[in-house]
């Protein structure tokens, strides 16, 4: 199946499907096992992940009753919810993923920072990108903020970590090749600035974009290298938390906490949260999207009543 | 506030119960309104919808909107009525006179905007409410709805001074109600207080209106104002606000309307909020079809309504 059809638009029956009490089971099942969660807008996607894995299952799994008794079996359930996730997230990635965390970026939170550190005189940001999959993230950002350089962060110097668990995205990331799905959201302006053209019609990131960017494997498990990744303004980490049981997930954000500077940010996937996991954290609303924000001393103005 | 200023908007406020179409099925809706929900005249609500051709069509083609979410489309005014509940239909009779009033008259700005933002409140509201197990969720959806009278008030009474303040907000990205304290020194709270005790509101609504941006001053047996303060941010921040984006973060959860929340609704300590803001962006498309809905004028082929009571 093409990474096109997995996400057309749901059709009517579908639709209907999205208010099928045993998928909605099976949604309150994946948000308690992984923190993703489907909105009624999103069912479609969820359905649709659960029937591409009925339909290749050995076992003959035909409604969605018999989906969710196989997700509920204390010796299956776990082999297959981690298929499942793995359905729920294919094809996700691509550039220029969420407009909205970058316009919150470009109007609120660098403006932010810049005004904060030019008090201390420090034009510097750091940013990772932890589980950066085959790099389309990294690369968002960078381009992203080579134009702020342009603008509201001359003279600044930024630093990019990319880091993930598997060896082949992080060899395909610092490749940066990438088709047309992957570039379905990229601004023509970005394509022409930051893209050369490689093989088979795809375009490849230029050199400029790829030397702001570290690339490297990293289990986010891994405690002797995660206290190493220190003094983050920001970090991304999207749709990869959802892999971890409860008490690593909780390891792993108090080590992203420890990591970020005062006031810095922590992003997730557009579906996660981080309800019972962090109260360090503190969720912060911006004009559609949320972040999570480590207090900080003088954290800027927040909560107007 | 000095008193010139209050006096001058008062004025001008009176003369808005001059338009034409000042809604006359409102006083005895809110008569009703203040009766106990068992002692409610089923037939005295279907006579005031049909009352007025316009509302009465305008109530049919909201009950079939997708926000009701009816199986089967609803013909007559009773069946409407009868399927939808009472306080749904006064829920959707204000929402009708407050088009109508608001038609009157020409806009400083869009008002498919302001109707988005105040069905979205009022949607929000009830959803809300519903969540952290408030007693009465349909007052805290009529609240949703009528907490940014004053915009309408200030939209109507100041056309074009006030054309220039949402021009304004929305360019520099900064809330309604601060770019109003600089330009014309009185927020839509001030304005719409006013309007709500001309019509004569219920007390709890119209400190609603008075206090949603003020939350340190509001009364403090009145949670509905808490309620709605934060509907009202969240809609702001997803797409049903004052028709700009606000760019500002909100913590939200360090809000002061939580504390004062939690005093009436402790089941608020088990709500995510972050799970909360995600489905809300599955109710923006259904706010507009909600708004579409009342604004939509009636086919010709529908049948005559009053024909169909």
């Amino acid at each position: 199946m093409s990474t096109e059809a997995l996400h057309a638009p749901p059709a009517k029956t579908e639709r209907n499907e999205g208010q099928d009490p045993i998928y909605l089971r099976i949604r309150d099942l994946v948000y308690q096992s992984c923190g993703i969660y489907h909105s009624e807008e999103k069912m479609y996607l969820l359905i649709a992940a659960c029937k591409r894995r009925m339909a290749v299952l050995p076992e003959r799994v035909n409604t969605a009753r018999e989906y969710l008794d196989m997700l509920t079996n204390p010796l299956k359930k776990a082999q297959e919810s981690r298929e499942l996730l793995n359905q729920i997230t294919i094809g996700e990635t691509c550039l220029f993923r969420s407009q909205p965390q970058l316009n919150a970026l470009h109007n609120v939170i660098l403006p932010e920072i810049a005004a904060e550190r030019s008090k201390i005189g420090l034009k510097k940001l750091k940013v990772w990108s932890a589980g950066c999959s085959t790099g389309e993230e990294p690369y968002t950002l960078a381009m992203f903020l080579m134009e702020e350089k342009e603008k509201l962060l001359k003279d600044w110097i930024f630093e990019i970590q990319a880091t993930d668990l598997n060896d082949n995205s992080v060899e395909k990331a610092r490749a940066g090749v990438y088709g047309d799905y992957a570039l379905r959201n990229t601004p023509e302006l970005y394509k022409r600035k930051y893209f050369e053209p490689a093989e088979g019609n795809k375009l490849r990131v230029k050199d400029e974009v790829k030397t702001r960017i570290t690339f490297s494997r990293l289990n986010l498990n891994d405690d002797s290298r995660m206290v190493f990744m220190k003094g983050m303004d920001l970090i991304f980490c999207c749709n990869v938390l959802i892999y971890f049981d409860e008490v690593s997930k909780k390891r792993v954000v108090q080590h992203f906490f420890s990591n970020l500077m005062p006031n810095g940010c922590f992003f997730l996937g557009q579906a996660e949260s981080l309800f019972l996991v962090n109260a360090d954290f503190r969720l912060v609303h911006l004009p559609g999207t949320t972040v999570y924000r480590k207090p900080g001393p003088d954290i800027p103005k927040v909560g107007k009543s | 506030m000095n008193t010139v200023l209050r006096d001058g908007l008062k004025r001008r406020v009176e003369r808005l119960q001059c338009l034409p179409s000042s809604p006359a099925v409102l006083q005895p809706l809110l008569e009703l309104l203040r009766q106990p929900s068992n002692r409610i005249d089923v037939k005295r609500v279907v006579q005031l919808v049909s009352y007025d051709k316009t509302i009465a069509a305008q109530c049919l083609r909201i009950a079939n909107s997708p926000l009701y979410g009816r199986a089967r489309e609803t013909e007559s005014i009773h069946a409407a009525v009868v399927s939808l509940g009472i306080q749904r239909v006064e829920d959707i009779l204000m929402t009708c006179c407050l088009h109508k009033f608001s038609s009157g008259a020409k806009w400083a700005s869009d008002s498919g905007v302001f109707w988005r933002h105040s069905l979205g409140c009022a949607t929000v509201s009830r959803e809300l409410a519903d969540r952290i197990d408030y007693s009465d969720p349909e007052k805290a959806y009529l609240a949703g709805l009528l907490h940014d009278l004053g915009v309408l008030v200030n939209s109507l009474a100041y056309p074009e001074e006030y054309g220039a303040v949402l021009k304004t907000a929305a360019e520099k990205g900064i809330p309604l109600e601060e770019q109003e304290m600089q330009d014309l020194g009185f927020s839509h709270c001030e304005s719409g207080k006013i309007l709500g005790a001309m019509w004569k509101l219920p007390r709890s609504i119209v400190e609603v209106i008075a206090f949603h941006h003020s939350l340190q001053a509001a009364p403090e047996d009145n949670p509905v104002i808490a309620l709605v303060h934060i509907s009202d941010a969240l809609c702001r921040l997803r797409g049903l606000g004052h028709g700009y984006d606000e760019w500002r973060s909100v913590d939200l959860a360090a809000d002061p309307a939580w504390p004062a929340l939690r005093k009436h609704c402790p089941q608020i300590e088990k709500m995510d909020l972050a799970r909360f803001t995600m489905d809300l962006d599955a109710f923006v498309p259904r706010v507009q079809a909600l708004v579409e809905a009342v604004f939509t004028a009636p086919k010709p082929e529908q049948p005559e309504v009053s024909s169909v009571l």
